[in-house]
């Protein structure tokens, strides 16, 4: 008798800290665990200011889809090619200096010369009865007239409008220039309650088929 | 009469005089909206759906014998009898005149079903699978919908989203005829419809540049109401008009010059 209620009390106990779990995780990961990348992709070198050691390479030049469509989209490996044929420790210029670092990019180019996808994480994953379309919301922030709004996402600061669109990206994704391994951030984590807040807060319909599919 | 408010009033014309019953609609549909294959096996059942569906009637005895053929799909009724059943508030009538199916806030209890006249609301018995190759084929745009939850059509709001978003980008004005054939912005049914049997249109009183080629047809049915198929001048007429669902869906009905001997 006393090995059952004991058998009880476990399976409530796991189900109230799975739920628990769940609902203050992010969604995709919870208690900021970045996922293991299959090559590391450090964001500070490359989108990092310059001052700091980073090439500044803008947002939307690898995530090419974000201004257009729907998904920011990946870049393919042809998009690394870009600078890595250079940027390989073979060439003098570039001051590829770190044996480890120099692997990954050796890496990189082997998949190139294979022709096959590198396979990446994802870090932001959307449910599926869910539509985002980046392309709407980066044209609410880097578009249109100057005004000043309040967006109940990050910290909340009343925010000049429009904004570059590296800045945009940043409201919602937190300063990814800055993050070795990229992962969802405080007061970012992109539950329902956050995007109606938003679209209440800047008069943007909140019927269910503006984003329920 | 609730559409003078709305932003859009979406709406479509099924011109039966047209229909050959070929059943491109359905197939289209099927693979717009993830809708899993129908096998034997659910047929046998009853439990095979369709969000659009021929319904086919033979008129007279063999060998004189014609078959006529209509095609019936969710008509984002007005009075829908299917909202005010469900108990947790996942089917609703937005601005744009749509009956819309929340599927992630359905429960299952199947009210909405039993109340529909038209029965074209399904429920989904079974967890949806595909064969493996068919999976590459599925409507991002749409979502694979769960075991146990109600659904329908949506006059494929994702292509009408998919228009809006398409317009506003461009700077452009509201999703109107031209810029939705310009860009098959139509539902999946009226763009695969070799004869234009089903016609699209928005019916908003306010629309630019000019009304939409399908606002006569409603214009001529709201012009007598009640008054059922026959009483008009005209072909127009909806489906179970007596129940006074105002439906956003009306048909013309069908002239045929070579009527069989004796009629029905």
């Amino acid at each position: 008798m006393a090995l059952a209620g004991l058998l009880a009390t476990a399976i409530v106990a796991f189900i109230v800290v799975v739920l628990f779990m769940s609902w203050f995780s992010n969604p995709p990961f919870g208690w900021g665990n970045a996922p293991a990348q299959p090559i590391p992709f450090p964001h500070t070198v490359h989108a990092g200011p310059v001052e700091e050691g980073g090439h500044a390479i803008q947002c939307e030049f690898c995530h090419r889809n974000v201004t257009t469509g729907a998904a920011a989209t990946v870049p393919a490996v042809e998009v690394c090619v870009i600078c890595h044929k250079q940027v390989n420790g073979a060439n003098a210029k570039a001051d590829v200096a770190e044996p480890e670092t120099l692997i990954n990019i050796q890496r990189v180019l082997d998949k190139h010369a294979d022709g096959r996808p590198i396979d990446w994480e994802r870090v932001h994953r959307m449910p599926d009865h869910v539509r985002f379309v980046h392309e709407a919301h980066l044209r609410f922030l880097t578009q249109g007239e100057e005004r000043t709004v309040t967006l109940p996402i990050g910290d909340e600061e009343p925010m000049q409008l429009p904004v570059p669109v590296q800045e945009a990206c940043s409201v919602c994704h937190g300063d990814v220039a800055s993050m070795t391994e990229v992962q969802p951030q405080d007061g970012q984590s992109l539950k329902m309650g956050t995007c109606l807040d938003c679209h209440r807060e800047n008069d943007v319909s909140t019927d269910c088929t503006v984003c329920h599919k | 009469m609730p559409n003078a408010s709305y932003e859009h009033k979406w709406g479509m014309v099924v011109d039966l005089d047209k229909c050959t019953g070929c059943q491109g609609c359905v197939i289209a549909c099927q693979a717009e909206n993830n809708i899993p294959i129908n096998t034997k096996d659910y047929f046998l059942q009853r439990r095979a759906y369709e969000w659009i569906r021929i319904e086919r009637y033979w008129e007279g005895e063999y060998p004189n014998v014609k078959a006529r053929f209509m095609p019936v799909l969710c008509q984002h009724c007005e009075n829908a009898p299917c909202e005010p059943v469900c108990p947790v508030y996942a089917t609703y009538h937005n601005e744009e005149g749509l009956n819309v199916q929340v599927y992630n806030r359905c429960v299952g209890t199947r009210y909405c079903i039993n109340n529909c006249p038209y029965q074209v609301r399904m429920f989904n018995y079974w967890h949806p699978n595909w064969p493996a190759r068919l999976e590459n084929q599925l409507n991002p745009d749409v979502t694979v919908r769960s075991r146990g939850i109600t659904e329908k059509c949506t006059f494929c709001v994702q292509r009408i989203r998919r228009g809006e978003l398409k317009v506003e980008s461009q700077g452009g004005q509201r999703l109107n005829d031209d810029t939705i054939a310009a860009g098959n912005y139509d539902p999946a049914c009226v763009q695969a419809c070799p004869t234009n049997a089903l016609m699209f249109g928005d019916l908003s009183e306010d629309r630019q540049p000019s009304p939409s080629a399908i606002k006569p047809y409603f214009d001529d049915v709201n012009a007598h109401p009640g008054h059922g198929e026959h009483d008009r001048e005209t072909r127009g007429y909806r489906l179970l008009e007596e129940m006074n669902t105002r439906p956003s869906v009306i048909y013309l009905k069908k002239v045929d010059p070579y009527p069989l001997k004796g009629g029905h």
